[in-house]
């Protein structure tokens, strides 16, 4: 990993308040770093098919823009229709060579990618028509500063997508995902998050939301952007 | 992977949130106002404040 990253980490560490619940942003490089090579076969096996469902249900139109938040390695990118231009964020950069690797490689001509943080997105206001925010939620210190930040980036009326585990409604299945909540956080991921919670909070105007299976640890949820 | 002028247009400087240009060599993206540089590693622009580096200042001014 570059020099310039960790300085830039130690930077951040030093910058964020210390009272931020959940990641810090040196785990969150430091885990997914180092899963760059391996994400995609876990995320392939476990995440892909809902990832590709819900990308094939946003209605995407012609000329549309598209965010892509927390694109990861960009198993994401070739779903989304050759007709619409897409950007992909993520705040890891090898993530980001393994995307930009499978851009060159698939000649996808309408992607874009940079290095941003999701809780501070470098783009103007109402940029996009369209968000794609896939297994970010419970990885980012403050998903709600993302929400916000998403909010404003895309145009009023636009769609936002959320596809995230939340915690269970069945008692004894929440119980034992707060037991493991400090192990998941070592892996890069909080399993504490009320669903119903996170919608208020973030002030959701929620068209949809589903699960792709019955038994399915991870929720789709559609939502119209209000301003 | 070129920067792409949709991209471009879209695209805020991190420290004052105005327009920002691919420089002459193509391995950054200025903002003019902050006299800055954002460096693009492998085709992907870093728009992150700790990594922009300054620039002289413009002779014009």
């Amino acid at each position: 990993m570059p020099e310039t990253f960790h300085y830039h980490e130690n930077q951040i560490k030093r910058r964020r308040r210390k009272d931020i619940k959940g990641l810090d942003y040196a785990s969150i490089e430091k885990i997914y770093g180092g899963q760059s090579k391996v994400y995609d076969t876990l995320f392939k096996r476990f995440f892909y098919p809902r990832i590709k469902h819900a990308i094939g249900s946003m209605n995407i139109q012609p000329g549309d823009k598209v965010l892509d938040v927390g694109v990861g390695t960009g198993l994401s990118l070739p779903l989304f229709p050759s007709y619409c231009s897409v950007t992909g964020i993520d705040f890891s950069q090898d993530m980001l060579r393994q995307a930009s690797k499978k851009v060159d490689q698939m000649g996808l001509d309408n992607i874009m990618l940079t290095q941003m943080d999701a809780m501070d997105l470098k783009f103007q206001d109402d940029s996009f028509d369209k968000v794609f925010i896939s297994h970010v939620v419970s990885v980012v210190p403050d998903p709600y500063r993302v929400m916000n930040e998403v909010k404003r980036v895309c145009k009023k009326s636009g769609t936002l997508v959320i596809i995230n585990h939340f915690k269970s409604r069945f008692k004894v299945v929440a119980k034992v995902e707060e037991m493991i909540t400090p192990l998941s956080k070592k892996i890069g991921w909080r399993s504490d998050l009320c669903i119903e919670e996170f919608i208020e909070k973030a002030k959701l105007k929620v068209s949809k939301q589903y699960k792709l299976k019955k038994i399915d640890f991870w929720h789709v949820i559609f939502a119209a952007n209000e301003k | 992977m070129a920067i792409d002028k949709d991209l471009l247009d879209i695209m805020a400087c991190p420290k004052c949130k105005g327009d920002v240009n691919v420089s002459e060599n193509g391995d950054g993206l200025i903002c003019d106002a902050c006299r800055v540089v954002y460096p693009i590693k492998d085709g992907i622009p870093v728009m992150l404040v700790e990594e922009a580096k300054s620039i002289e200042p413009d002779p014009r001014d």
